[in-house]
């Protein structure tokens, strides 16, 4: 049993915040849950699948955040309590749908929890999610530490079934991946109840068009901003400290207040300085932001993301104390407008607004800059016995047999790592707007990536804009491939783009930890891609990613034809195949006679194929090894030998 | 009062479990008193199989995820890289590096795009930055315990030794049990008890 539903209530354990939002979540008394996996989110719904057995919830992994969103809601619009979590990008997908809810609501209640970024880590953009909850008009919570994580889940789910409007969590990475202590509460008894009024408080209340028409709907969601501002105004998570005689004040958003507040006590000035904590960032409780306002000469708001507590501040401090200067990420910057805060960045600016020095040691800096040149960089990669570097090596084989500039669109994914590079290699930059670049290793063969399913709709556009110096080609995973390329994929048909379009069938949600996709099977059917991809229109080839020489010729094949084209390359996942099997080390070999030294086993760009510099001579590394037979079937000396049974067959 | 530790590796070699295990004895150390929180911040989730990873593991008054710079009053390294990396940026002068000496080359090192340092420079540096460097194979004492995958409790052992953290070795041993399968149990004990040695003679 999970340690979050077998620990009582009032225990203290240690939670990564994505656990401690899946237990504030039954707190909230959650009848169904959904959400399509993104880092650093993933873990929430994870958590609640875990457990949804034992506390007898619904919980599930949809295609992509739009139709689990959609589930979520139309759950709530049922009368039920759910919950959909999301990465930041995720609400991007979602986001139709996500607009019009807050437009009549819903029944039941209903959090979207959406994990921000700040730092990119895991992502392709900063947002901020506190942006979409004014725009969306609805409340947003976001948490200091992963007790609070807990407890803002359970309270908003309350909030959201009092205003009868979905209400957000924005969790950060630095909360959600994080873990600390956390007090568990109390979880209700459930007796989910779904019901069913088309006219519920409001005439066509679920359709934004029904009489009298979507201004009424709007208009209603205005009527619930008293109600929103009360709960931000009282909300217990909102804190004003004021103290006598302080000139200065910070106010501190979300993990921005965990920063602030371990600065005021490193440098020991918190009686010196009022404090509001926020917790209940959207709407802002005016009041307690009016009376640090006119109560400060000096202002410093401290949050992750975008300054939107800090635009507040202006605005209101223009009318209630317009003399203040404000710092934050804004106009006065004591912090850059991207990038994540920390404490050590919370704490410089802290100081400088306090006009006090810390110590700082010009020579140690120094010394640190030198032996930082010591510390050689760790690409990430691709794992040892990827089905990637297989489809990847096939993939510039093949072009290799066109002449031209070809472009590959990849998009997210493990295989996104295609676009990398190698960070001890070099790379230079140039004004020209044509010219071909050298694929190195498959860290290289990716020309665009910026989200899911994006490559095969840019490859469409570079197709019909006319691109002839090269093939036009776009790869996927399959669990992106059901995400966002089913809509892209009939558009290439039925526009008869000329491109080529790889799926790259490992059977898993890889990247964000091994989630089922429609193709791992799991006791059940598993989704024909190429029946489905024939079906829309596409010409379809098959391959397997360990067979370099079928895969090869397949994809020149498909890249040969004119028209839309397909290949489904399948090869489970190395890692899923390693947990399972539990294979011994590598038996793969190199013959040092035979190995010329030549590298182009070391393109293949599998972690467990080494180069000795001074015997300039191949080798393996057993540990990571699991014998799929890429190098094998790579070298062109036959210096290497297979050691045992390619995974993949 | 706070101690920062950051525990150091590669991905894979087990760094996000010796966290847990060392987090974990704090929690257990710290008993319900609220002003004593316990705070880890980690890197992992998207494709970091063969990345630097590290978790920062912070107890006491203390609300943040992260360790300041200069502020580690410990680091537990599973790889020496790792440790340097980790050690130039965040070792407070008069900090203690537990090291374990087996490297893991990256990929730009085994391509040859890079030059993995030596060892003797590794700890020079560490030694430079102020630094009490507890170095051993812990890969090594590991395999005597029964299992290479064991080396990061092996490392937990050794860094339990050096009282920085002030919780006792019960705890400590508690939280090993507490959080491997329980047919490991007995070879991550052993492994536990051969970093806890190693130290005791390196100090």
């Amino acid at each position: 049993m999970h340690q979050i539903i077998a620990a009582k209530p009032g225990q203290r354990l240690l939670l990564m915040g994505n656990e401690a939002i899946a237990r504030g979540a039954l707190e909230g008394g959650v009848d169904l849950v959904a959400a399509y996996p993104g880092t650093p989110s993933s873990e929430i719904t994870e958590t609640l699948l875990d457990v949804a057995e034992d506390t007898g919830i619904y919980a599930e992994w949809s295609t992509n955040e739009k139709v689990a969103f959609e589930v979520a809601a139309g759950a709530a619009i049922a009368g039920v309590r759910s919950l959909v979590a999301m990465k930041n990008a995720g609400l991007n997908v979602a986001m139709d749908t996500f607009m019009t809810i807050p437009y009549g609501g819903i029944m039941g209640a209903m959090v979207v929890v959406v994990a921000d970024d700040p730092g990119a880590h895991y992502s392709s953009t900063e947002q901020d999610t506190r942006v979409l909850a004014r725009y969306a008009e609805i409340p947003c919570f976001e948490p200091r530490d992963q007790d609070e994580a807990r407890a803002m889940t359970a309270a908003a789910l309350e909030l959201s079934a009092q205003l009868e409007l979905p209400v957000f969590v924005r969790s950060v990475t630095r909360i959600s991946h994080a873990s600390g202590d956390v007090t568990l509460g109390h979880v209700p008894a459930r007796s989910p109840d779904p019901g069913f009024n088309r006219h519920y408080g409001m005439p066509f209340r679920w359709g934004v068009y029904g009489p009298p028409g979507a201004t009424s709907k709007h208009a209603w969601l205005h009527r619930t901003f008293p109600q929103q501002l009360a709960a931000s105004e009282q909300s217990p998570f909102n804190v004003l400290t004021l103290k006598d005689g302080a000139r200065v004040g910070i106010i501190a958003a979300g993990l921005g207040s965990a920063y602030a507040q371990d600065a005021l006590t490193d440098l020991a000035i918190g009686e010196n300085c009022h404090f509001l904590k926020l917790g209940l960032v959207n709407p802002l409780p005016e009041q307690q932001l009016k009376a640090i306002i006119r109560a400060s000469q000096m202002l410093l708001v401290v949050e992750e993301g975008d300054p939107v507590v800090e635009q507040e501040v202006w605005a209101l401090a223009k009318e209630h104390n317009p003399d203040a200067v404000i710092w934050g990420k804004w106009k006065q910057q004591a912090f850059l407008p991207y990038g994540e805060l920390n404490g050590d960045l919370v704490r410089n600016a802290v100081a400088r607004v306090f006009a006090q020095d810390l110590p700082a040691c010009a020579a140690r800096s120094e010394m640190k800059e030198k032996l930082r040149k010591l510390v050689v960089p760790r690409s990430s990669t691709l794992c040892a016995g990827c089905p990637h570097l297989g489809s990847f090596w096939a993939l510039k084989m093949a072009l290799r047999r066109f002449p031209g500039t070809h472009i590959v669109n990849g998009d997210i994914g493990c295989y996104e790592q295609g676009g990398y590079g190698i960070f001890g290699q070099a790379v230079k930059d140039g004004p020209e707007r044509k010219q071909k670049q050298p694929i190195r290793s498959p860290y290289e063969i990716l020309d665009t990536c910026h989200v899911m399913g994006s490559g095969i709709g840019l490859a469409q556009g570079q197709a019909q804009a006319g691109y002839r110096e090269g093939k036009v080609l776009a790869v996927a995973g399959d669990s992106t491939f059901f995400h966002a390329c089913l809509p892209a994929l009939a558009s290439a048909a039925w526009n008869n783009a000329d491109i080529t379009f790889l799926i790259m069938d490992n059977s898993w949600t890889a990247m964000t930890g091994h989630q089922p996709s429609p193709t791992t099977g799991n006791g059940q059917p598993v989704f024909d891609i190429p029946g489905l991809a024939e079906k829309l229109g596409a010409k379809i080839w098959q391959a397997r990613a360990f067979d370099l020489e079928q895969a090869t010729e397949t994809i020149a094949q498909a890249v040969a034809h004119a028209g839309p084209s397909v290949v489904v390359l399948t090869g489970e996942c190395a890692l899923q195949y390693i947990r399972r099997e539990r294979p011994g080390p590598g038996l793969t070999q190199v013959d040092p006679a035979a190995c010329t030294g030549c590298k182009i086993c070391l393109a293949v760009g599998c972690p467990a194929v080494t180069f000795d510099n001074t015997t300039k001579k191949a080798g393996i590394d057993a540990v990571q090894c699991i014998d799929c037979g890429l190098c094998v079937a790579a070298c062109p000396q036959g210096a290497m030998s297979a050691g045992g049974e390619d995974h993949g067959s | 009062m706070a101690v920062n530790i950051i525990i150091t590796g590669v991905g894979g070699q087990g760094s996000v479990l010796a966290s847990r295990i060392v987090a974990g004895a704090l929690l257990q150390h710290a008993g319900s008193d609220p002003q004593y929180r316990v705070r880890v911040g980690e890197t992992f989730g998207a494709a970091q199989r063969g990345g630097s990873v590290a978790s920062h593991v912070r107890a006491g008054s203390v609300l943040g995820p992260l360790v300041g710079e200069d502020q580690a009053d410990l680091i537990v390294a599973l790889e020496p890289l790792e440790g340097l990396r980790i050690a130039v940026r965040y070792l407070k002068p008069g900090g203690t590096v537990v090291l374990n000496t087996r490297a893991v080359p990256p990929t730009d090192v085994k391509a040859g795009y890079a030059q993995y340092p030596a060892l003797e420079a590794i700890l020079e540096a560490l030694d430079r930055l102020g630094g009490k460097v507890i170095a051993l194979d812990a890969t090594a004492l590991a395999e005597e315990a029964g299992s290479i995958k064991a080396m990061n409790v092996v490392l937990v052992g050794a860094a339990a030794r050096t009282g920085l953290t002030g919780v006792h070795r019960e705890t400590f041993l508690q939280a090993v049990e507490d959080r491997v399968p329980a047919r490991f149990k007995a070879l991550n004990l052993k492994a536990f008890d051969l970093g806890w040695q190693c130290a005791g003679e390196a100090t």
